[in-house]
């Protein structure tokens, strides 16, 4: 009986992975199939030369190149302003709060992970609404408003893997550095946070993909289907998950709904590209602080 | 023949999670000696070390009464004090611990942490207090070919060895070893033996041990801790 229940659990066990990882495949592969048609120059760069789209001289109208500029900086900058807040935080809470405070932070950050994007996104609206009329005639929904929703939208995932990879070290290389004479700083940006970058990155990771993919927040807070691409901070821009969200529900013949796929094929490389960036600083953060001779 | 006392530890009481680990101990070490504590395993040895360097203010749940003094140039100081700095301590009383814990980085580095922790980073000063650690912890001969390489490629005993070395390199006048050769085999403890014994010109030496033919090897005296107190063990005999 117990033998049978292992097996079966096994089964069970491998019968999950086999789904999983079919669908993953066959999501690719499908947007590969219904999109790969449309990958070309001109899905991107429209009439433009992409040489003259690259380096900003000519503006590309009939094509993805702006969407692709505004969600690589609306990532950039939202993980950007993420990163600092949400690493302090998730030191303070493991290294210096105590247990009341951490309790009660943890629930507030556990409400804050649970906010619909589209709340957020409301409250980044208002934000801008309120700058307008008290602070500046020149604020409007734009690139700026939209970067600091959506890193209010993944703080969260920061804090907690930063306090979770931080707690889980073992008991022995917390006292290592502090018997060698480290204050706790030291012993914390030295020792701790070098040995816990695995996990931290993989919030990061979190952070880039939720950045990329959220289309309720951008959409009350600054995305345009034509802007060009972004001149600055304060300006509306393009994003990718923008754009297939209004293609697909909206198109006028088959081959406009292709080039929602051809976005989708974008958007994920944007994010693979991002994901390998993450990796490549990790690797060099770590090398730096702890290799280097 | 009188030697000076070191350390001087006076009343000391120790809770961890309101049980009595130390009571009332009361103990003077002398100076270049190799002191072992022994006893039972989860009494509290570990302990009474991280009394020695305050390491144990870490620990939650954790409290401690009494005194710790240690002789600095002829002078008692009260490591307790507040006006001690906790940094400093810890580099007069170095400590080594039961598992080899070198940290994720090359051989040069981990020797040389304790120094850029300490601020200090004139390059050629540095390589030369590495080599100098490195050959006190009988480790140079060993490792000076391939001083870039992962700490982690070493030996369980070349590891420790490394650690002591890590710890040697601020020349502490007080060493701590928390059952140094407990993972290693034979051959590894006995060069860490030997290691010991040559250190105590140099420095005042505490070990927790678990093996009593190591401890008659090597220890000028024998504390045996039971039931929160430490007492001189029968081994002395």
């Amino acid at each position: 009986m117990n033998r049978q229940v292992e097996r079966w659990m096994i089964g069970v066990a491998w019968l999950s992975g086999i789904v999983l990882l079919g669908t993953v495949f066959s999501i690719i592969g499908y947007l590969f199939y219904k999109g790969a048609a449309t990958l070309t120059p001109s899905l991107i760069f429209g009439e433009t030369q992409p040489m003259d789209a690259l380096l900003l001289r000519r503006q590309v109208f009939d094509g993805l190149f702006p969407a692709m500029v505004g969600t690589f900086s609306l990532v950039v900058l939202s993980v950007g302003w993420a990163i600092p807040v949400g690493l302090a935080t998730g030191i303070y809470l493991a290294e210096y709060s105590g247990k009341t405070m951490k309790r009660t932070l943890n629930l507030f950050f556990d409400i804050l992970a649970g906010i619909p994007s589209i709340v957020v996104g409301l409250f980044g609206f208002s934000l801008a609404v309120f700058l307008h009329k008290h602070f500046s005639e020149r604020i409007y929904p734009c690139l700026l408003i939209s970067s600091l929703s959506l890193a209010f939208l993944v703080l969260p995932y920061i804090i907690r893997t930063t306090q979770v990879s931080l707690d889980s070290l073992p008991p022995v290389t917390r006292l290592t550095a502090l018997a060698l004479g480290a204050t706790r700083l030291q012993n914390i940006f030295y020792v701790l946070i070098p040995k816990s970058l695995s996990g931290i990155l993989s919030g990061v990771i979190l952070a880039i993909g939720r950045c990329a993919e959220d289309t309720a927040v951008i959409m009350l807070t600054g995305v345009v289907a034509t802007a060009g691409v972004p001149k600055s901070l304060l300006s509306n821009y393009e994003a990718l998950p923008f754009y297939i969200y209004y293609t697909s529900s909206q198109y006028a013949n088959p081959q406009e709904l292709m080039t929602g796929y051809g976005a989708s094929i974008i958007l994920l490389t944007i994010c693979a590209v991002l994901f390998l960036l993450a990796f490549a600083a990790k690797r060099g953060l770590t090398y730096h602080a702890l290799y280097r001779a | 023949m009188d030697r000076a006392i070191k350390i001087q530890v006076d009343h000391l009481n120790f809770s961890y999670r309101g049980n009595r680990v130390l009571r009332d101990v009361s103990a003077r070490f002398e100076e270049n000696t190799i002191t072992a504590i022994v006893g039972p395993s989860g009494i509290g040895k570990s302990t009474f070390l991280m009394t020695l360097n305050r390491l144990w203010e870490t620990m939650p749940h954790a409290t401690m009464k009494g005194e710790v003094r240690i002789n600095l140039d002829g002078r008692f100081s009260n490591i307790y004090d507040h006006s001690y700095p906790l940094a400093e301590l810890r580099r007069t009383v170095g400590m080594v611990f039961q598992v080899p814990n070198p940290l994720p980085m090359s051989i040069f580095k981990n020797v040389a942490f304790p120094l850029k922790l300490a601020g200090f980073c004139d390059k050629p000063a540095v390589a030369e207090k590495v080599e100098e650690a490195l050959r006190r912890a009988y480790l140079w001969e060993e490792v000076r070919d391939r001083l870039t390489d992962h700490a982690m490629q070493l030996s369980g005993g070349q590891q420790q060895r490394l650690c002591i070395a890590r710890a040697l390199i601020l020349e502490p006048q007080i060493l701590l070893l928390d059952e140094p050769t407990s993972s290693l085999d034979a051959t590894a403890a006995a060069v860490i033996e030997e290691l010991l014994v040559n250190l105590k010109k140099r420095c005042t030496i505490l070990v927790v041990s678990h093996y009593l033919a190591q401890v008659q090897r090597i220890a000028d005296r024998v504390l045996e801790l039971a039931d929160g107190i430490l007492v001189p063990s029968l081994l002395n005999l």
